[in-house]
């Protein structure tokens, strides 16, 4: 720590440079920041479903087909129910509120197994009452509502993009879920959906809940052995294993974050590196000054490394600051229609910190060996 | 005259310029005892800075042996003569070179810092050095708000601050005024008498070098004469 202050020093010798470094730094770790909470968002269905039992049974075919409404029936006999339970067909709704950017995760339920499928959703007894008695009645989270500063009781439209219908939806009441991805959802009833539909029985999926982890591979090696030769085979999956199919999609994306975030790094230690050669040039009469008051080599490269590093963490501070405050607390999104969460993650928190240390570290190292590689006489002789 | 602190026995050191060797010093025999001001003297190019360099452990020599305080240079690895730099030698430099981005306190205490003294016993030293070359006043200000005498003052300051056994000085007055040479000279024979500080001064200048109890002559890299 007594070092500090001479770390500090040179640090902040030559203001512009130092600043034009950190906003540099700042905004190559914010783009990192930023495409790397894209990422995430991507796959926050995977996060939220990781710790349930749920299973989702699908069309073979993709999400596009549709499953028949009898296949309920085969879903709520005894052969099933010994492995599961609350049973629900459950459709995503894909509507919007007023501006086709106002998309956002609607999904059409059987309310009766609501709340004991989706237990992490915060539903008292009087508002799930109120949605099981209002054939058009929605439970809406927290996080949609104050966005749309609605209010309980209010009567909202939704336009159709997938389904050629338009529900109007009375809200009975909120919902708080443990995890802000589920506060922007909301859930009305799928018989209100399908009397909408004209009683197409359109099932885009069906969920339960496993009885336990065993249960599990039983009720798909059940499920698809009992559609496999009908005319609407399935595919039964995990909740985590359905959200990863989504995941799956965008290997492309994740293929160019990644690349981004190397292409940022690299350009982040290039720039930090050429500002700290320049630094190291400048600096050569007194690196030979202090190693003849008796620093040693090695502590000349460690007080030239921690400059770098604290120069770098500084830059990283900024820009984690600037978008935990965007994004965490302003609660920005840039595409509400795709992140209608867009919040940065305590693990994208810890790599940019983590890019902030390598690039400090390695952008120096080669600057700082040669400082402190230098002959005595010859750094002395070098200035006059 | 005390027990020798420097011994310098037989000392050689030759240069290498696109392979071709360049001698600066040959055969060099000098002893430094306690308590000593020796001036080293001779025209430019004499050696006389590059002996200064070797005593100082800043630059190692082809060959011979050379002692201060006990220890035998040539032996020691570049970790072991940055020790001996740090607890042995105060050098102070024509050019001042203090920390331009560092205060006057701060680089006085600089050397301090490679030391287990608590913060405040080295602000009690650093408070003390300052004193010593009368900048106490002086100790918030940059290098850059001194005059070139202050500045070789603090610059003494930093050499005294760990109390070393030996100070080396290498033209502290080349850069100076009269006056603020005057300063320095006085100063430094002030650490010779009052505070029996061992030093040895490189200059080309009779005058200083007539502050010192003796002085030492070099020339194309030899002895030439002991004054």
């Amino acid at each position: 720590m007594k070092f500090l202050p001479l770390i500090w020093r040179n640090a902040v010798r030559n203001r512009l440079r130092t600043l034009l470094t950190l906003a540099g730094i700042g905004f190559l770790l914010f783009v990192l920041i930023f495409v790397r909470t894209a990422l995430t968002e991507m796959q926050a269905w995977e996060g939220v479903a990781a710790p349930h039992l749920r299973v989702v049974v699908q069309h073979a075919e993709g999400l596009t087909a549709f499953l028949p409404i009898e296949l309920e029936n085969y879903l709520q006999s005894d052969e099933i129910q010994r492995h599961a339970k609350n049973v629900t067909k459950f459709n995503w709704f894909g509507g919007y509120y007023q501006d086709r950017d106002n998309l956002m995760p609607e999904f059409a339920v059987d309310v009766d197994v609501l709340r004991d499928l989706f237990t992490e959703l915060q539903l008292s007894d009087d508002v799930y009452k109120k949605l099981r008695a209002t054939k058009n009645g929605t439970v809406v989270g927290v996080g949609l509502m104050k966005k749309f500063d609605w209010k309980v009781g209010q009567r909202v439209t939704l336009i159709g993009t997938f389904y050629p219908a338009n529900p109007e939806l009375e809200i009975v009441g909120t919902f708080q879920a443990t995890d802000p991805h589920q506060d922007v959802q909301m859930f009305f009833r799928w018989d209100y959906f399908d009397e909408l539909m004209n009683q197409q029985k359109m099932v885009s999926t069906y969920w339960m809940e496993a009885r336990s982890l065993e249960d599990v591979p039983r009720l798909k090696e059940l499920i698809d052995a009992h559609t496999k030769n009908s005319s609407a085979p399935t595919e039964t999956v995990t909740e985590k294993e359905f959200a990863a199919q989504f995941s799956a999609m965008m290997g492309n994306v994740k293929a160019i974050v990644t690349g981004i975030g190397i292409v940022v790094l690299i350009i982040m230690i290039m720039m930090t590196a050429n500002t700290m050669a320049m630094a190291a040039r400048e600096r050569v009469t007194e690196v030979a000054v202090m190693r003849t008051l008796g620093f040693s080599a090695g502590g000349i490269l460690a007080i030239i490394v921690a400059e770098s590093i604290l120069v770098s963490m500084i830059g990283a501070g900024l820009s984690i600051g600037v978008s935990l405050v965007i994004f965490n607390v302003l609660r920005f999104s840039p595409s509400p229609v795709y992140f209608p969460v867009f919040m940065v993650e305590s693990s994208t928190v810890g790599i940019a910190l983590g890019a902030a240390l390598f690039c400090g570290v390695f952008s120096s190292l080669v600057p700082a060996i040669r400082s402190a590689r230098r002959k005595i006489s010859d750094g002395l002789r070098q200035v006059v | 005259m005390g027990a020798p602190v420097v011994r310098v026995q037989a000392v050689a050191k030759t240069y290498y310029r696109d392979q071709t060797p360049v001698p600066v010093l040959e055969n060099i025999d000098l002893e430094v005892a306690e308590g000593e001001f020796v001036a080293l003297m001779g025209p430019s190019g004499s050696g006389k800075s590059t002996l200064l360099n070797i005593i100082a452990g800043i630059d190692r020599a082809s060959s011979g042996r050379v002692e201060v305080a006990g220890s035998e240079l040539s032996g020691l690895s570049e970790h072991a003569l940055a020790a001996y730099r740090s607890r042995h030698v105060g050098f102070i430099f024509q050019l001042y070179n203090l920390i331009p981005v560092l205060t006057a306190f701060e680089n006085v205490e600089l050397p301090l810092l490679l030391t287990p003294l608590s913060r405040s016993a080295r602000k009690q030293h650093v408070m003390t050095a300052l004193e010593v070359v009368g900048l106490a006043d002086r100790k918030d200000h940059t290098p850059r708000q001194l005059s070139g005498g202050q500045e070789q003052r603090v610059a003494i300051a930093r050499a005294i601050v760990t109390d070393p056994t030996l100070l080396l000085a290498d033209e502290p007055t080349g850069d100076l005024d009269k006056k603020s040479e005057e300063e320095i000279l006085t100063l430094l024979q002030r650490l010779n008498t009052e505070f029996k500080k061992v030093i040895v001064m490189v200059t080309h200048d009779p005058k200083a070098a007539a502050r010192a109890a003796r002085t030492v002559m070099l020339e194309k890299g030899a002895l030439v004469a002991k004054a």
